[in-house]
């Protein structure tokens, strides 16, 4: 057995010694000193975890499977930072109906189309436009629609997705690495030494992809799938998915670490009860912690302006999908990796 | 963990919470005593230490205004493409100058420095690409007789070019003269203008001899160069129309060039100078004559309108954003009412579900925010909505190691441990779960802020300075709030911890 700190290695040992089932002797030591008392392990209602694994597999499968589906056959619903084009954000006080709109911009031979966000605001998505042209166009609509308050103008000239969506595949694979790295060096220590450490670290990697394609997926599927507006990707959905990169990896962590933890003090135990043991040790810190979080960001989906809502449901999705990779599939799948190379 | 209790980091953590204090705090107080506006940048405003102003930065997207990715095409060869575009950016921000903006951000970006983006604040996209993109053609002219010619620099002549452009000098640069005293503008021609220069000067010279400072015949007007920013044949052609003449020979104005129509006459004249000698070298001066020659504000306009008279690269624009002031605003109250709940639904959360522990994690909270703004003003961050939102998470994150100690503690407690020695055991043993889950998300934010998509760096630098905040304050202000109140005593009531059952105390 592998342990940097032996001492305290030696300590927990004995706790988990006389494990689970005979908990009620505790009261029994009440007045032995602090110091030399071993804590019996901690009664947690027992959930069988690990033993269901294959359907949380097959769970996360049916999501993403359909979102794979969709990203390859009809890609995504690009916003206009990737697409191209020009984006006027405008708010007509005499709220005109959408088709008034929409023959107005009709006529103008843009390319246009117009969403209507409600209140008389619409948004008009033309061809890119030059300064001049915008002007022509914006004056054009003003004559025949109504005047409007412009309240936001997006001109893109299409090349910068390339290089966004380049940079943002080589941080996520950068970041991989690292991760990779970092697992497989951290948790060298348990049991195993640097084969268990690899174990570790390619685990949260697959939690880390299958948050990475759960998320991607979904939208994939709101997008070209379902055809809504929240579906759209831009920089700011990038942004998310290298979030949810990072807490994912945050929360697969922190039940690891608690395996490892559970493992250098208790040799009795199988891997899968450590694991299932572990998994349910951290079970309500995983749950609220996602909770607060998940509590802020429907807060912000719901009172949010239009420009964030689909930044919010896209964190919203990768957090509960981290929190689910964590408990439901990086866990379960250090026991399968286990079963397939024995390590002790 | 005894490191933590220590009273050096004690002190270091009372320090750092009066420093964010001050920091968040001494600004407004100032500006509410002298009536100043409440955000944004007031010149000359206290706190001021050297030089920074301490208030939050509004990205465009709270702020309002224009932000534009250009694409640098057709670089001169021969020159290393990173002077070139920190050249570009010195005259976009020379023309940006006469739109007044408060703050402008011109930044090179793109993996080859082929890309310049531009952020100013309160100027609608129209404005901003006229200006930048108002290409200045820079021309040399001299003089030649016209009788009928009665006003503008020299009267009786007007102007010929002469073939030397903007294109032909290298540099412009103002300096102290030799003397000391009073402030040139150096002049840098490339090979090819040396030559025409040389040739132009000499002629001058022959025009009619002598020196000019002293006899009043060596200074006609065929000794004269004259530098105008986009003259045209057209100009010259109307010469002779004395208020068209009076309109155009007045200092030169970009803002007037840029948005000028087909019909509008606009100044043009940048400077009108004697040739005291032939130069041959390929390095002019120009004084101001006199007795103190140029001011330096003078001499540094001459300079910068002799440079800005031409950018070295073509500017293609990639993409445009412009964000009116009233959607600005209104982000600006979402967000931050967002924030606030956000924050008021975790403060009460914790409060109800962890009793004192909660109420002690709480303080850590805001503790931990108050650091955040002021790490913001300090660097500055450049606040976005993204950015806004990042903050917002890292609540989240700065709870979670809150939560995992108190959750161990429950644990320790239910296994048989008393409060006090729970607590100890709880902090030591959730400490490496905290440490390197925090760890990776750090490492995860500087790869993003190092590597990442231009639009992701701002996320990426709020995400890492609440990550690092959270550290400090959920691990040494929480635990050390826990010691004292585990020391008093009082408090250490298995309700008041959130514990329903308890061996001994």
């Amino acid at each position: 057995m592998l342990s940097t700190e032996p001492s305290e290695a030696e300590e927990d040992e004995e706790e988990l010694e006389e494990e689970p089932a005979e908990a009620p002797t505790t009261q029994m030591r009440a007045v032995v000193p602090e110091i030399e008392t071993p804590p019996t392990p901690p009664r947690v209602r027992k959930i069988d975890f690990v033993s269901k694994r294959n359907w949380y597999f097959l769970f996360s499968l049916l999501i993403i499977i359909p979102g794979i589906f969709f990203m390859a056959h009809s890609g995504f619903k690009l916003g206009i930072d990737f697409a191209g084009g020009t984006e006027f954000t405008v708010n007509f006080p005499s709220r005109p109906s959408q088709a008034q709109v929409e023959a107005a911009v009709a006529s103008e031979n843009a390319g246009g189309s117009v969403i209507s966000t409600g209140n008389g605001g619409y948004i008009i998505r033309t061809l890119p436009l030059t300064p001049a042209l915008q002007r022509g166009f914006e004056d054009d609509i003003r004559s025949k629609v109504g005047p409007y308050d412009l309240q936001q103008v997006l001109e893109v000239g299409g090349t910068i997705a390339g290089e966004t969506i380049r940079l943002a595949l080589f941080s996520v694979f950068l970041a991989a690495i690292v991760i990779l790295g970092l697992l497989t060096f951290w948790f060298r220590n348990v049991p195993g030494g640097w084969r268990a450490g690899f174990q570790f670290g390619g685990s949260a990697l697959a939690a880390l992809l299958h948050d990475v394609f759960l998320l991607t997926g979904v939208f994939a599927i709101l997008g070209t799938g379902l055809n809504l507006r929240i579906g759209e990707i831009n920089s700011l959905f990038v942004t998310a998915v290298l979030t949810v990169v990072g807490f994912s990896v945050h929360d697969t962590i922190v039940v690891f670490d608690r395996i490892r933890e559970n493992l250098r003090v208790s040799q009795r135990l199988s891997f899968e009860q450590v694991v299932n043991i572990s998994i349910m040790q951290t079970l309500v810190r995983s749950i609220i912690t996602s909770f607060t979080v998940v509590l802020v960001l429907v807060a912000i989906l719901v009172s949010g302006g239009d420009t964030l809502k689909g930044f919010a449901l896209a964190l919203l999705i990768g957090i509960v999908s981290g929190t689910y990779s964590s408990i439901f599939n990086a866990a379960p799948l250090l026991v399968v990796w286990r079963r397939l190379q024995p390590l002790r | 963990m005894q490191l933590v209790l220590s009273w050096p980091v004690r002190l270091l953590i009372i320090g750092l919470l009066l420093f964010s204090l001050f920091v968040d705090g001494a600004g407004y107080w100032y500006r509410i005593a002298n009536h100043y506006p409440l955000t944004g940048n007031v010149a000359g405003l206290p706190p001021n230490f050297g030089g920074w102003q301490l208030y939050f930065h509004k990205g465009l997207d709270l702020a309002g205004g224009t932000h534009i990715d250009y694409q640098l095409t057709n670089f001169p060869v021969g020159q290393s493409r990173a002077d070139v575009q920190q050249k570009t950016i010195t005259v976009i921000a020379k023309r940006v100058n006469s739109l007044g903006v408060s703050e402008p951000e011109i930044r090179g970006a793109g993996t080859n420095n082929d890309r310049i983006t531009v952020d100013l604040a309160g100027v609608t996209a129209d404005q901003a690409q006229k200006v930048i993109g108002a290409v200045n053609k820079l021309v040399y002219t001299r003089w030649v007789p016209d009788a009928k010619v009665t006003a503008g620099p020299e009267a009786g002549y007007k102007p010929e070019f002469t073939g030397l452009t903007g294109d032909d000098i290298s540099s412009a640069t103002a300096v102290i003269d030799q003397s000391g005293i009073g402030w040139v503008v150096n002049i840098q021609f490339s090979s090819h203008g040396a030559d025409l220069f040389s040739n132009l000067t000499t002629a001058n010279v022959a025009a009619c001899p002598g020196d000019p400072n002293t006899s009043v015949s060596a200074n006609c007007a065929q000794r004269h160069l004259t530098i105008w920013l986009d003259l045209t044949q057209h100009d010259i052609d109307n010469w002779e129309d004395q208020t068209y003449v009076s309109k155009v020979s007045q200092n030169y104005d970009t803002g007037c060039l840029a948005t000028a129509t087909p019909t509008t006459v606009c100044p043009k004249l940048l400077v009108d100078a004697v040739t005291l000698q032939a130069i041959t070298g390929g390095n002019a001066v120009i004084s101001g004559g006199g007795a103190s020659g140029f001011t330096q504000q003078a001499a540094q306009d001459l300079a910068t309108g002799i440079t800005a008279g031409s950018l070295p690269v073509d500017l293609q624009v990639l993409s445009v954003q412009q964000v009116g002031s009233t959607l600005g605003a209104e982000s600006v109250k979402l967000s931050i009412a967002a924030g606030l709940l956000g924050l008021s639904i975790v403060v009460l959360f914790m409060i109800i579900y962890y009793r004192v522990p909660g109420f002690l994690a709480s303080l850590a909270l805001l503790f931990y925010a108050g650091v955040v703004f002021a790490t913001f003003k300090v660097v500055p961050v450049t606040l976005t909505l993204a950015g806004i939102t990042g903050f917002i998470l890292s609540v989240g994150m700065a709870v979670d190691a809150n939560v995992l100690i108190f959750e161990r503690f429950k644990e320790e407690v239910r296994a048989g441990r008393t409060i006090p020695a729970a607590v100890d055991a709880a902090v030591r043993r959730a400490w490496p779960a905290i440490w390197n889950s925090n760890v990776s998300t750090i490492f995860t934010s500087l790869i993003l802020a190092g590597v990442g998509p231009n639009a992701v760096k701002g996320f990426a630098i709020t995400l890492l300075i609440g990550v690092l905040a959270s550290l400090i304050s959920s691990i040494i202000v929480t635990h050390n709030l826990l010691a004292i109140v585990m020391a008093g005593g009082r408090l250490r009531r298995p309700f008041l911890m959130g514990v329903d059952r308890v061996r001994s105390t």
